[in-house]
């Protein structure tokens, strides 16, 4: 396979334009660029890229319509590039169909690690057959999901059907930011109240079990304001 | 009540207007009870209509207004009280003496209540501009600490970034990759400035309020610990929380921001190798965060006024304090928007920052 993934990015700012290219090529990617909405669709639909790389402040469209807009026709992985301090527009954006958000300004190896992640996920979903997805494993925490049983270190660990629900949604998804929306309509169905202080209670309870400090996770992290973060599946 | 003092005294709006013929519709009611139940006693009419006109003095601005009604009152004494009844008889004896009585019980009672309202009105004037001048005060104290603190590393910034680009020829390997890591750390020291000061407009101006959330104490607590290893990797940091879960209305991103404040402060002025510890500890109505290191902790003149942003300006200009003042009167700002306190002390062995939120009642918003 020495074929090269290549990356579209979308990004109106030259400099950021640059650093990020010159990141990606020194990383053996192919690295496309538009520097508006208009342009970028256009890109993504006659270059197929392998992965979109996309700001949200872009001076000619919404962000969010243009994630909307291409998921119209394509899965391809979209990591968003925003401000801090804005979640309400990550989350629309996650809810919209972006695998995964990095919050400006970001270092080289974070966005690296980003970009791996979401590849990675987008060949398993698609080319390995969901009976070899059967375990999830991260440091000591495995998670069989054929037979029902969740381990921590060797000892198995009793979960409420609730708790199971969340942790296999969790690891299926694993690497990727579940937003709190998304986590209580699948858990609780999609007339599940809005409020998440149940979800918080019951994340409390599933931490208790499987994190040796609930104070400092190994396994699920907490994206505030935002929703959660499974550790990635070692096991693929 | 209208607050302005010049017009008040000639101008007669409605409210005034209102006031006065109620009180003279009332004052007469009552004079006609008293005067159907107890005929013969028209004492207490005057007595009515003076305590009347009390009240309306005191609720009305100027002068005008109680003369009116005094006038009126003479009139309405004379015209339905005295004999002969309903008629004017200005000849009785005595009555230029009651007229008199009651014009000058009014002009002393305005005078009295008009100079007090104009006191108080002083006052609160006084106090308004106290109060301004001291926002004032602080805001170009703050304004003064920030540009400071903002030109030192751009500074450094600049003429690393410059000299590399100079001098790139000359430079080993090493030298350049040094240069570049000084840009580095200097850039990430503004970031981490400019989005303490950005932290700081998600409160209401106005109110100075946040808008809150039910959180869950503990993943506030891991969001801070885990973007403070993002940034300082190699740290370490000891975490206690309480083993029941704790929900607490707050806004989230900020008090994360203070706890990674704290963190750092900890970090890079304990000079001490020690882990930092960490803990919440909670009693009936708060919670309280505790950040504590194993350093050489903070000379007592300085924690005095340590949140007040302007400790450092006056005696050292010592780059080891670079920046904490503004961290932490940011804390202070974001932790007294929820109605909580912040302190900090020496604990012998050291520096401990704490502060605690009301647990207040959890909102159900989301």
């Amino acid at each position: 396979m020495n074929l090269k993934q290549k990356i579209l990015l979308i990004e109106d700012e030259k400099n950021i334009c640059n650093f990020i290219a010159t990141t990606l090529r020194a990383q053996n990617y192919k690295v496309s660029f538009a520097n508006s909405a208009a342009n970028g669709l256009s890109l993504a639909a006659s270059g197929c890229p392998d992965l979109i790389l996309l700001d949200l402040g872009l001076p000619d469209m919404d962000g969010i319509s243009v994630i909307r807009n291409v998921r119209k026709w394509s899965h391809v992985p979209i990591i968003v590039i925003s401000a801090r301090s804005q979640e309400r527009e990550k989350v629309e954006a996650l809810d919209a169909g972006a695998d995964d958000y990095i919050t400006k300004p970001f270092g080289t190896s974070e966005l690296m690690a980003r970009i791996r992640t979401a590849l990675r996920r987008f060949t398993i979903n698609s080319s390995i057959p969901a009976s070899d997805q059967s375990r999830y494993r991260a440091k000591g925490l495995v998670i069989d999901y054929d037979k029902h049983v969740i381990t921590v270190d060797g000892n198995i660990v009793h979960f409420t059907q609730i708790e199971y629900k969340i942790l296999t949604f969790l690891s299926r998804n694993a690497g990727k930011v579940i937003t709190y929306d998304t986590l209580l309509t699948h858990v609780w169905g999609p007339y599940a109240d809005s409020n998440n202080r149940i979800l918080r209670v019951n994340m409390a309870n599933i931490r208790r079990k499987v994190e040796h400090n609930s104070a400092d996770p190994q396994y699920i992290f907490t994206e505030i304001g935002i929703g959660y973060r499974m550790i990635d599946n070692e096991n693929l | 009540m209208p607050l302005t003092t010049k017009s008040s005294k000639t101008t007669f709006n409605l409210q005034s207007l209102i006031i006065l013929l109620s009180g003279v519709v009332i004052a007469t009611l009552l004079a006609f009870l008293f005067f159907y139940f107890v005929p013969e006693n028209s004492g207490n009419i005057a007595l009515i209509y003076i305590l009347v006109l009390i009240i309306i003095v005191r609720y009305t601005d100027g002068y005008l207004p109680g003369l009116i009604f005094s006038i009126v009152a003479v009139i309405c004494v004379n015209y339905l009280f005295t004999y002969p009844y309903f008629e004017l008889n200005f000849t009785l004896s005595g009555y230029p003496i009651t007229f008199l009585e009651m014009l000058s019980v009014t002009l002393l009672i305005s005078t009295m209540t008009t100079n007090i309202k104009h006191q108080a009105l002083m006052i609160a004037k006084q106090d308004k501009l106290l109060s301004e001048t001291e926002k004032e005060k602080m805001r170009a104290n703050l304004l003064r600490a920030i540009s400071h603190d903002l030109r030192t590393p751009l500074t450094s910034i600049i003429g690393a970034s410059s000299s590399y680009l100079d001098n790139n020829i000359f430079l080993e390997e090493d030298e350049k990759n040094a240069i570049v890591t000084h840009i580095y750390e200097d850039a990430n020291w503004l970031l981490n400035m400019v989005e303490n000061l950005l932290s700081v407009t998600r409160i209401n101006n106005q109110s100075s309020t946040v808008r809150k959330t039910d959180e869950s104490v503990e993943e506030i607590v891991s969001a801070a610990i885990n973007s403070l290893k993002k940034r300082m990797p190699g740290v370490s940091v000891d975490v206690a929380v309480p083993d029941e879960l704790l929900i607490l209305p707050m806004d989230a991103i900020l008090i994360e921001q203070v706890l990674i404040n704290l963190l750092e402060n900890a970090i890079v002025h304990s000079q001490s190798s020690r882990s930092i510890l960490c803990y919440v500890d909670d009693d009936n109505e708060n919670v309280t965060f505790h950040v504590k290191d194993y350093g050489i902790g903070i000379d007592p003149e300085r924690l005095k006024d340590i949140f007040d942003g302007n400790s450092y300006i006056g005696n050292s200009e010592s780059d080891s304090n670079k920046g904490m003042g503004i961290g932490l009167s940011i804390c202070k700002t974001i932790i007294t928007a929820h109605n909580g306190t912040i302190n900090a002390k020496n604990h012998g062995q050291g520096t401990e920052f704490y502060f605690s939120l009301p647990k207040g009642e959890t909102s159900n918003e989301s």
